[in-house]
């Protein structure tokens, strides 16, 4: 018996693991958009703004580094984005909804084949999926010289709706697939035999029932779409989406607004995820006291009314609210008795890192006059050797991720 | 076909007929073979397509294998090493996430209360749908060399100078494993949904022991789930970019950086398409070994 208790005891705290690994980073990132400093770090705090998800910052060097509201590059890319997960949403849910239906047509034989094929472009790496794409189209572009074709041959958007198409619609065909295997055939046969022509019964009967079907295959469609970022890369050419974007961003060097974006899309999919599980629960409750009032009705007793009147519970969210409510009043008022947040603090630090510059300047001049003293003595060594001890730190320079540390060998 | 059409009706038959054509022919054949056929032409520019030079060759899976001509390796090691180096770690990602998802998706399965496990699936939901970009950015914070981790290492106390993390592969492979964990946990979690409790009761009232148990009835029972959830993973950690873009260090490569490379920068298309045509074979591979140890069909994989 104790070894049971000790079993579960090890499992609550690796569920506990598991979670502070799965949500950690995705926290401290969210911590770190707060922070006005221009890498995003929580430690050394520098002061509480909200100034990467508005302009941004021009840092004493002349370097902008452009909050999520000034990002030009950035709105175009999520317009971008957004038009291609419209289209790929557009092409992929009917061609999901006519492969699955016609599945159910087909005899066993060709029927395991088919839903082979089917399947196979969720096999394939995203990255093949882009360049295959690309190439087919330059082929055609190339053939066709000139023209209307070659200008649709050589359009990141028209390329990457087809390319993401290919491998999306097998999801939308897997769900329509899962819904159609609890389709009552029966219905068809009798509004065909009242009549219905088959035209009448797919737009009546089949595409009503497909309904969820449809909805959840859309909005499947467009988070796929959205968020993709292997097969788009390639397929995209020179146009930018909000993936392409972001990896650019990244790749020349990490900046607090990504930190920023990224909490922005955390709280709209938290939002998405409450909603949807809110809706669900009304909808079981509501259900539930649709049979439990069946069950009066065919129950002479009252006593299952009487349990129905509770007295009125306050839920369990309500104390979850209140607390990060007290929690942020007791934070805000931590920030602004200490000075940590607001114009006179990021004055006061964009100062001392001024100075702090100004200190490294000054040093790296004075380590030069050092060097043009001392270099005719030692003679034969290699220029870059010889200048790697000019800078007052050497590895001041170690860790800048912004130009390729390659060295010449 | 004479049925086909009778039981859909002229109009319905048209929509499906053109629908499903364009997706598997259009979408998913054509494309593979044309990237097939580049793969063996010669990099040549745009003037000479189709001239005299145009010949089907090997030079590119002969460079994949031994290097450019120029070279004195007997073989090409640079990108033979890549090649081997990502499968590798994508074997040994699939099996650790696999190690790490088996107790949690049992938990939320079988031993979790109704209210608790829809808590939880609706957790592990939410930092599925965001940005794999994002995701790898949130472990860079972390990992980089002024980031929190050495940060708070150097606070502390506990060490004198900064852990490379990005530069010796630590964030690239904690950074896979964070992006396709949850590829695992949902299909393992569906297999083992359906597995009767009764059997577990069986089994412990017959004096099976805990880790008897599930070896013999509930690992067995997720035989499909295992299969499935290890094939996604493998997959997209071997055919990942997003993640080795943001975390890997300058001098080691992913393969689908190396494809990457050959296509954008280069500009050697044709050598880019052999490259993924490699992978492309590699996935295939994968897939019927895993469907050849599961005994399990290619639609119980994808579901």
């Amino acid at each position: 018996m104790k070894s049971h208790h000790a079993l579960k005891l090890l499992l609550g705290i690796y569920i506990f693991v598991f979670f502070a690994y799965l949500f950690g980073p995705l926290i401290i990132m969210s911590v770190t958009a707060f922070n006005s400093a221009e890498f995003p770090a929580v430690t050394p705090w520098e002061c509480f703004s909200w100034r990467w998800f508005t302009d941004g910052k021009v840092t004493y060097d002349g370097q902008r580094l452009a909050g999520l509201m000034a990002d030009t590059k950035l709105h175009d890319g999520i317009l971008t984005s957004l038009q291609i997960a419209l289209g790929v949403v557009l092409l992929s849910v009917p061609i999901g909804m006519a492969a699955a239906i016609v599945l159910t047509q087909l005899n066993s034989k060709i029927r395991t084949l088919f839903y082979s094929v089917a399947i196979m472009p969720v096999l394939f790496p995203g990255v093949v999926i882009g360049i295959s794409t690309v190439v087919l189209w330059d082929r055609i572009a190339s053939m066709t010289g000139g023209g209307a074709m070659t200008d649709i041959g050589r359009n990141g958007v028209f390329l990457t709706i087809l390319a993401q198409t290919c491998f999306i619609s097998t999801y939308c065909f897997l769900i329509f697939v899962a819904r159609l295997q609890r389709f009552d055939k029966t219905q068809e046969e009798a509004a065909l035999d009242l009549g219905a022509s088959q035209t009448q019964v797919f737009v009546k009967i089949l595409m009503p029932y497909l309904m969820p079907a449809i909805a959840s295959s859309a909005v499947i469609a467009f988070l796929y779409s959205f968020e993709n970022y292997n097969t788009t890369v390639f397929s995209i050419l020179s146009d930018q989406t909000l993936t392409t974007v972001i990896a650019s961003k990244v790749r020349l060097g990490i900046s607090p607004a990504i930190s920023a974006l990224a909490l922005v899309i955390i709280a709209i999919t938290l939002t998405a995820a409450i909603s949807y599980e809110v809706l669900k629960r009304r909808e079981e409750r509501r259900l539930t006291k649709i049979r439990q009032m069946q069950l009066h009705q065919t129950m002479p007793s009252d006593r299952l009314k009487q349990n129905q009147k509770t007295s009125f519970k306050l839920p369990k969210s309500m104390f979850l609210i209140l607390l990060s409510c007290f929690g942020v009043i007791a934070g805000g008022n931590y920030l602004a008795t200490n000075n940590l947040y607001g114009e006179k603090c990021i004055l006061a630090a964009d100062e001392a890192k001024k100075s702090n510059f100004a200190d490294q300047l000054k040093l790296l001049q004075q380590n030069i006059g050092n060097e043009v003293t001392t270099s005719p003595q030692s003679g034969t060594t290699t220029g870059s050797q010889e200048f790697n001890n000019i800078f007052g730190d050497p590895n001041l320079f170690k860790n800048f991720g912004g130009f390729d540390s390659k060295t010449e060998k | 076909m004479q049925n086909f059409l009778a039981k859909n009706g002229p109009i319905i038959s048209t929509y499906f007929l053109i629908a499903i054509s364009f997706w598997i022919i259009f979408l998913i054949i054509i494309p593979q073979i044309y990237m097939l056929d580049l793969s063996f032409r010669p990099n040549l520019p745009p003037l000479l397509r189709g001239g005299e030079e145009d010949v089907y060759t090997l030079t590119h899976y002969k460079h994949f294998l031994f290097g450019s001509e120029t070279s004195k390796d007997a073989y090409n090691f640079v990108d033979l090493n890549v090649f081997f180096k990502t499968l590798a770690t994508a074997v040994v990602i699939t099996v650790l996430s696999l190690f790490f998802c088996y107790p949690i998706a049992f938990y939320i399965a079988k031993v979790a209360e109704h209210k608790t496990a829809r808590f939880l699936i609706v957790s592990l939901i939410v930092p599925f749908w965001i940005n794999e970009l994002l995701r790898a950015f949130a472990l860079r914070i972390l990992f980089a060399g002024e980031g929190v981790i050495n940060n708070a290492l150097l606070n502390a106390g506990l060490m004198d100078n900064a852990i490379n993390f990005i530069g010796q592969d630590v964030a690239l492979f904690t950074g896979l494993t964070y992006a396709y964990l949850l590829l695992m946990m949902f299909p393992l979690y569906n297999a083992l949904e359906s597995l009767d409790t009764n059997q577990l009761e069986a089994a412990k009232d017959l004096g099976s022991s805990t880790l008897r148990t599930h070896w013999r009835i509930v690992i067995p029972h997720a035989k499909a789930g295992i299969a499935s959830g290890s094939t996604m993973v493998f997959m997209l950690t071997a055919g990942a970019l997003a993640t080795p873009v943001v975390l890997s260090s300058p001098n080691t490569f992913w393969f689908t950086q190396l494809i990457y490379q050959w296509f954008n920068m280069n500009d050697n298309w044709s050598r880019g398409a052999a490259y993924s045509v490699l992978l492309l074979l590699v996935s295939v591979i994968f897939v019927l070994l895993m469907m050849k140890i599961f005994r399990i069909k290619v639609g119980e994989i994808v579901k």
